[in-house]
Order: structure tokens, then sequence, then C-alpha cells
């Protein structure tokens, strides 16, 4: 008896501690997601409503066609409170997608063959490279600001999507080298082997024995450099002057530095610039837990 | 006839060989060139500038002044007051994290019903960008119309709303509690990790004799845990002193300088004060910190052994 009603408050016990973290975790997402559903006149209010009462789309109808909601002309003074600079991103968003990508796709095409190349081959400087390449990283991002600057303004590739493309990859590959080599090195090598001794080259093991292997693998590793590069905030900016470049998370704190700025039009801003990163987390949950467990377990 | 075939076989032998001989190299070298473009020059050029004065607002006059703008960095109030700040936010944070890294995996790893919710959100913050985190918790914590005002309000807790983030204690709490929820999601994953490490067969020895869940967590979890543990503790002590864009939305480094962390102040001398020379040599003082912590952590993971 006294066992059972031990168990009984320990199971209440961990449910709760459970309940109060989905709320910590989950409360930040629902509310911003709720606050862009009000108007501005609802969210004002002492205390605001943690369910829209009247919800409308008005703030997002704003942000893509231009159209002031109704529940802003109530009263003139809120007026002030549309930025015409949330209109911005969505082309904002535009451009970290496009960003993201040829991120992605540079770190797949240069970052899987070198791992092969640091975890199977054998040749001169190569422990030497690897602690160079996963050193690189490790700069603070602030001490390397003003040199890229400099090195992107010689270039001439100033405000343009490319910029990005090249830090952003600079960025991400030490790490999809990292990770992949970790995962070849965890892979079984007999494959390879009678690969090569049926007269296969490098390439043609690496291409047709080994990539099929670890393609979890590189769905993680493309999954962490499109996140990173999509999340990116100091280089993206000091080095985008426009919103022919500016990405999302540029647009979004920009936005959100105006001090009269409405707060649902930063939650609509803030709404559309998670979905692309809240939906690779749901979605690919569980190559992105492996992944990140491997990187820690793997030897 | 045979000759040249033979001549043929060995042509075609040494073209492989010398295939086979390069390959290696001509596999790292495009991942090799990008980095070294973004990493050789620009420490090169970020140490060079640091033994000049450049003022933005001076642009024809860059004297070399050695040693100085470290100086002027090191002996400035703003220094010695980022960094307490620095440290006492990363032993709060790397403390908050760790904890709750722990909880959540350890709920994580047992079979309560409940807890497949938690594994379903657990990334979600991780995954967003630091800037809209900032920003979420910004709005949480406004004073005017937060929410968390709104709860504390409705609950009967507070009488008034509170200016959390004019208040340099109160700042510094919320911007721990964002970093926290920013940040303890990937540490309970790699604390998860960890755990399904740990054998079974342990477990069940210490149920055998009937250890409790409190001797079972101080004796066979936590000791076993303790590589990993570290690794994790390196990694986030390192992110916490580099925390930048947490502060850049959510608090500015206010109020009164109360959340101007390290890389906050370098940001400032380089971008309001415009002293790139004082800002850069900052920012290698920062550098040679995380420096130790790095080697640190390179020896807690040992990748170097696994591929020579």
């Amino acid at each position: 008896m006294r066992i059972k009603s031990r168990a009984l408050i320990k199971s209440i016990f961990l449910n709760l501690l459970v309940a109060i973290l989905i709320v910590y975790i989950a409360g930040p997402f629902i509310w911003v997601i709720s606050a862009s559903f009000q108007g501005e006149n609802e969210l004002l209010k002492k205390p605001p409503s943690f369910i829209p009462k009247s919800p409308t789309t008005d703030n997002y109808r704003y942000v893509f066609t231009g159209q002031v909601p109704t529940s802003y002309e109530v009263k003139g003074q809120l007026r002030s409170r549309i930025s015409q600079e949330a209109r911005l991103i969505a082309p904002a968003l535009k451009n970290s997608f496009i960003i993201a990508i040829f991120v992605l796709l540079i770190n797949l095409l240069f970052a899987t063959p070198a791992a092969y190349a640091f975890a199977r081959l054998r040749w001169k400087f190569k422990v030497g490279i690897y602690n160079f390449i996963l050193g690189s990283r490790l700069m603070p991002a602030m001490a390397i600001a003003i040199p890229y600057y400099v090195i992107i303004q010689s270039l001439k590739l100033m405000n343009t999507h490319l910029s990005l493309i090249l830090v952003h990859s600079a960025l991400t590959i030490p790490f999809s080298i990292w990770f992949l080599t970790l995962y070849i090195l965890n892979i079984p090598r007999d494959m390879e082997e009678a690969g090569l001794v049926d007269g296969c080259n490098y390439f043609q093991v690496l291409q047709q024995i080994v990539i099929p292997m670890i393609l979890p693998g590189l769905v993680a590793a493309s999954a962490f450099a499109f996140m990173t590069s999509y999340n990116e905030f100091l280089f993206a900016r000091f080095l985008t002057t426009s919103i022919t470049s500016q990405t999302g998370p540029v647009i979004i704190s920009s936005i959100s530095g105006n001090p009269d700025v409405s707060y649902s039009l930063i939650s609509v801003c803030i709404t559309l610039g998670m979905i692309p990163p809240v939906i690779l987390a749901i979605t690919m949950r569980k190559w992105l837990t492996e992944g990140l467990s491997s990187t820690i377990t793997f030897r | 006839m045979s000759i040249i075939r033979t001549a043929n076989g060995s042509l075609h032998r040494n073209v492989s060989r010398v295939f086979e001989r390069f390959y290696p190299y001509a596999s790292v070298l495009p991942a090799l060139l990008v980095i070294v473009l973004f990493t050789i020059y620009p420490v090169v050029y970020a140490v060079r500038i640091s033994f000049y004065q450049y003022i933005l607002t001076k642009p024809n006059s860059h004297p070399f002044v050695g040693l100085n703008n470290f100086q002027d960095v090191i002996t400035s109030y703003y220094f010695k007051n980022s960094l307490i700040n620095t440290g006492i936010y990363t032993i709060a944070s790397v403390t908050g994290v760790m904890i709750f890294g722990l909880i959540v995996a350890m709920l994580l790893n047992t079979k309560i019903r409940s807890v497949n919710a938690l594994k379903i959100i657990i990334l979600l913050p991780w995954a967003i960008p630091a800037v809209v985190a900032g920003l979420m918790w910004k709005w949480i914590v406004n004073s005017d119309f937060g929410i968390l005002n709104g709860i504390l309000y409705s609950l009967g807790a507070i009488e008034s709303y509170i200016p959390f983030l004019a208040d340099p204690v109160l700042a510094k709490v919320s911007l721990i509690m964002a970093h926290i929820w920013k940040e303890g999601p990937l540490a309970a994953i790699f604390i998860l990790a960890g755990l399904q490490l740990i054998p079974n067969e342990f477990y069940e020895a210490a149920k055998i004799d009937g250890g409790s869940g409190l001797l079972v967590f101080r004796y066979i979890t936590l000791p076993l845990l303790r590589p990993i543990l570290l690794v994790v503790v390196v990694y986030e002590t390192m992110t916490a002193i580099l925390t930048f864009d947490l502060v850049y939305v959510l608090t500015g480094g206010g109020p009164a300088d109360s959340t101007s962390l390290i890389s906050w102040f370098a940001y400032a001398e380089i971008y309001k004060f415009l002293n790139l020379g004082a800002g850069i040599a900052l920012s290698i003082i920062i550098a040679l910190i995380t420096l130790i912590l790095i080697i640190l952590y390179m020896r807690a993971l040992k990748t170097e052994d696994t591929i020579s």
C-alpha cells in the first residue's frame, strides 16, 4: 500500500515536471503565434488575452499585401505603429532560403569527399590539416567580422547573396567535415575494401559504397548547414545593406529596433521566420537527434 | 602487339597510381581553399590592426601604437565591468543549462507517456535563430504588455507590472532565462546520448541491491556520465562567453551596462565608438580566453587520435 501511493506521488510529480517543461519550451512559440493573430488593441490590454478573442488575419494581410488592418485605424495614434519595414519580411526570408540552400549544397559537395579522405585515406599532413580545419571555426565571430567585411568588399561582393553563401560555407564546412568524418569512421570498412580489391578507385568507392551508407549522416549534415546559415545574424548584419540580400534575422531585428513598431507585426515576422527551422526540427527530429548525439558519443 | 599491350597496361597503371596519390589532396582542396580564405587572412589582418590606431572618425591617420590598444582596453572600466558580467552570466547560465539538460535528458530516458510531447518540441528553441529567440523573450518580459507580467498579474502575484528589462538584476535574469531556453535543449540531447550509453545491467544490479533513485543517480549515473558532462560543460561555457545575438536584441547591453557581456563590449567598441583597433584588440583577448577552453574541449573529445 505504501509503495503504491509512493509510486503514485512519484508519477504525479514527474508528469507535473514534464508539464512545466512543456510550458516553458512551447509557451513562447504559442504566445508569439497567438499574438500574430491579434489586433493591436487586444494585444495591449492588461492583462493581454492568451488566446485571441477575435482572431484576425489582418496582420498577415498587411505584411503580404500592404492593406492596413482596421484595428489600427480605431485610434489615430496607433497608425504610427505600422512599420513599412515589416513588409520586407517575405523577400528577406526568400534571401535567407536561397542562401541557405546554396550553403547546404556546397557543404555536401565539398565536405563529403574531404571527410572520406580524412576518415579512410593515408596521406601527408592529414592530421595537421584536419586540426587546422576544425580549429578555424573556433575563432570568436566578433574578431573576424571586420576582416570578413574587408575581404567581401575587396572581392566586390558587398550586399550580394554570394557574399553570405561564401561566408556561411566557411562557417559550416568545418563542422560538416568533422561530423561526416566521425560518421564514416563509424561504418564498417569491409565493403569499401572489397570495392578496392575489385578495382574501383577511391572516387568510385566513395560514390558507390560510402555515400549510400552514410545517407542519414548526409541528411543530418545538410540540415545543420541549412539551419546555421538560415539562423546566422552577425555576418549577415555586416555584409548586407539592402533588401536585395538582407536575410530574415537581419530584417526581424531591424524591425524590432523601431521603438514604435506594433508587436502584432513583429509577431507575424517572427512566426513566418521560424516556419522553416520549426518544420525541419519536427520532421527531421530523428536524424537531427541522432546526428547531434553522434557528435558526442562517436569515437 | 603484346609490347603495346604491356606499355598500355603500365601506362594505365601509372595513371591510376598518380590518381590515387593525388586523390586525397584533390578531395580536401576545395573545402580547404574556402576555409583558408576566411581564416588565415582575417586572423593576420585582425592581429595587424590591433597594433595600429584605427579610429573610423580619423580615417587618414593610422599610427603604429604597439600594445596601446590592448592596454587601453584592459585598463578601461568597461572591460572590467563586462568581464564581471560575462563571468556571472557564464556561471549562472551554464549551471542553468546543465540542470535543465540533466532533468530533461533523464525524463526523456524514462517511459512516462507525457514525455513523448516533450520529445517532439525539445529541438524547437535550438532550431530557431538566436535573434528571434531574443525577441520572443523581449516581448514576453515587456514592462507594458508582456505576457509574463500578464500572467503574474492575473494570478495576483504582482500588483503592478514589473519593468524587467529596466532593472539591472532582473535584466540579467531575463537574459539568462532566454539563454537557458535557447541552449538547454542541445545540452539535453547530448546528455541523453550519454545516458543511453550506460548499459542497463548497471541499473538492474542496483535495483537488486535495493538502491534508491537518488543513490543510483549519485553512484551510477553521474560517474558514468562524467566524460559527456565534461564535454557539454566546456561547450556550453564557450557558447555563454561568446553570447552576442541575444544581448543585441534583448537588452542592448543595458540597463546601465548591466548586461554588457564581453562580445557586446567588443561590438560597441567597434560600431558605437568606431574604435576598430581597440575593438579588435579586445576580440583577440576574447579569442585567447576561448582558446584555453578549446584546448580543454579538444582534449575531452580526442578526435585527432581516431583519424591518425
